[in-house]
């Protein structure tokens, strides 16, 4: 029996399967385990969860180890890739840069077009990102801004890696002027203008991920060891939903929302754009499979940003079920005292609720697109920015509250919402089926959805529970 | 030097796709790299464009007799964003009614367009005045 073994380093819970990739029922689950994450040592708290699946002595060494199970594993890396993205005109290789960082696991955590000023370079030395990412221009376009940003970048304190995936007429030069640096240079992310190229980059990123962060955090030698190299946490999703509809084509147009306490993430794998007369896009034809990362919306580190931002949506939640504003107040203050509070009984268990349904509303929001209505002298038509996910028939939550979710009421609720009438009308699942990904088996096939997507797939799709 | 990048896009609220498809395909052929942004596209849109492709050229469109509205404001657009040199032409049908071509032009000519054309112009004439336009803002600049 071919078995496979997959463990998420994840900020609280170092999480690990034990899977068995050809079971007489096909891929089946063997053993599953968690123990805290050991932040001084993430090598640790892997081995702990390792040597329990395998069933071994917990003082068992790395190098006792039985090698003919595959270790495959991932991290959260510190609650995040940061990525500062770096691009030319907002609405297009920013957006696209933006795009590409989440896509490869990452947080945007600043991001700016034009040129960088002597302000944009003082914030990130104050704080700065894991890497940036640069772009900006067309191949043949503009290299102007290039390289006036890459001048800027070469003369800063800043010793992180840069990423350049813009103007490939610019590629040498940039590389010259930032050789001080530590700068990997890689295809254009928009060789034309609307024409996109995210893996190339998106494939650096991981590179640098595994090389320069995850090997100082007390995983190098585990890698070195084991042979097996570590992706990004929310990159094995982003993987797993790319995988989930060509293996099992009734599962296309998948939708995933992955609501944590820090971010929220979703997950789209679904055609953009469809082409009519009546509809016109305008700005980028996002990919199919899109992934977005709100760093400010989660329910537990993230709280309070997640009450500023859906400010609006939590009193009418709030509203409805008879609470005064204070209470949220109050959750919140809680909350902040204690990330891992568990809510005990009404009106906790309410406000947790309320909090969670104003999560996912914003979270899809975010990642959503729209139309809106334009008259001109040939008939009405829709201008359509963003992506289209009308047609996701299946959406699934993923993540501590979303995972225990026993009904779809919140995922419900929100997309609900979000049909809404306004000026501008979202694209958001029309008439979804709900899942729940109660075993929190996503990001563990996630790690194997590269090499065995088929397995992967399965996995993943057997763990799921049908919400009404 | 390399094959100019040009800007192509019809105007405003202006869904006329027949003509821009016919100048895509017709610039390529000339060896202009064509940078098409279809109908109803915006101001900002052409300039934004234009400058993530460097691009030596604006052709707008416009077909349906709100060209005027939609066309002003361009030229001081390009200007704020940094496109201080870029060449801007019109064509089509640019305003409502049977004011005369001459007009037309002096009202573009006005708002910052290097040159106007009318709905029934040769194509290969206009490709030869922009090239020669592209070469003359590429002299002045070197």
């Amino acid at each position: 029996m071919k078995k496979v073994v997959s463990i998420d380093i994840g900020s609280t819970w170092t999480k690990g399967a034990l899977f068995a990739l050809d079971g007489p029922a096909g891929p089946a689950v063997l053993a599953k385990r968690d123990t805290p994450t050991t932040q001084d040592g993430l090598g640790r708290g892997f081995l702990a969860v390792l040597t329990s699946l395998l069933g071994l002595p917990p003082e068992t060494r790395l190098g006792d180890l039985p090698r003919d199970i595959p270790v495959y594993f991932s991290s959260s890396a510190k609650g995040g890739l940061a990525i500062a993205a770096v691009g030319l005109v907002p609405d297009l290789t920013l957006q696209l840069a933006k795009l590409t960082a989440m896509s490869a696991g990452g947080k945007v955590v600043r991001s700016f077009s034009f040129s960088l000023t002597e302000d944009d370079i003082a914030v990130l030395e104050s704080a700065p990102p894991d890497m940036i990412l640069l772009s900006g221009g067309t191949d043949g376009g503009n290299t102007a801004y290039l390289f006036e940003n890459a001048a800027r970048l070469a003369a800063s304190k800043l010793q992180v890696p840069v990423i350049f995936a813009g103007n490939r007429a610019a590629a040498s030069r940039v590389a010259r002027i930032l050789e001080k640096k530590d700068v990997v240079v890689t295809e254009n992310i928009m060789p034309e203008i609307g024409q996109m190229n995210p893996e190339p980059a998106r494939d650096k990123i991981r590179g640098l991920f595994l090389d320069r962060i995850v090997a100082g955090r007390g995983l190098g030698e585990i890698v070195e060891v084991l042979g097996s190299r570590p992706k990004p946490t929310p990159l094995g999703v982003f993987e797993l939903v790319a995988a989930i509809p060509r293996v099992q084509p009734d599962w296309d147009d998948l939708c995933v929302i992955d609501m944590g306490g820090a971010t929220t993430d979703v997950y789209s794998n679904t055609e953009s754009y469809l082409e009519t007369d009546t509809v016109v896009l305008k700005g980028l034809r996002e990919p199919r499979n899109k992934r977005t990362v709100e760093g400010d919306l989660g329910l537990r580190v993230s709280a309070r940003t997640l009450w500023d931002a859906g400010r609006e949506i939590i009193l009418e939640g709030l509203d409805k079920a008879g609470l005064p504003a204070e209470a949220m107040e109050g959750f919140i203050a809680a909350i902040a005292a204690d990330a891992g509070l568990l809510p005990t009984g009404e009106p906790q268990k309410t406000l947790d609720r309320i909090l969670a349904e104003a999560c996912v509303f914003l979270a899809v929001s975010r990642h959503t697109g729209g139309w809106r209505e334009a008259f001109t002298p040939q008939g009405r038509v829709f201008v359509q920015t963003g992506k289209d996910l009308r047609r996701v028939k299946a959406v699934v939550g993923s993540g501590g509250y979303l995972s225990r979710s026993a009904d779809a009421a919140v995922m419900r609720g929100a997309l609900n919402r979000l049909a809404r009438p306004a000026e501008e009308r979202k694209l958001a699942p029309e008439r979804p089926a709900f899942y729940a990904d109660a075993a929190g088996l996503f990001p563990l096939a996630g790690n194997l959805a590269e090499d065995y997507p088929e397995e992967a797939t399965a996995l993943a799709l057997a763990s799921l529970k049908p919400l009404e | 030097m390399s094959d100019p990048a040009i800007v192509l896009g019809v105007i405003g609220a202006d869904c006329h796709s027949v003509g821009n498809k016919i100048m895509d395909v017709f610039f390529s052929g000339e060896g202009f790299r064509v940078v098409n942004l279809g109908v109803m596209v915006s101001q900002l849109e052409f300039v934004d464009a234009a400058i993530e492709t460097d691009a030596a050229a604006i052709l707008v469109s416009s077909l349906y007799g709100h060209g005027e509205i939609d066309c002003q404001g361009l030229r001081d657009l390009c200007i704020e964003k940094g496109l201080d040199r870029i060449i801007l032409y019109a064509g089509g049908n640019l305003v409502v009614g049977k004011t005369p071509g001459a007009e037309v032009e002096e009202k573009f000519r006005a708002m910052g367009f290097d040159r106007v054309f009318r709905p029934d112009v040769d194509l290969k004439e206009a490709a030869a005045l922009l090239r020669s336009d592209i070469e003359a803002r590429r002299a002045e600049a070197s």
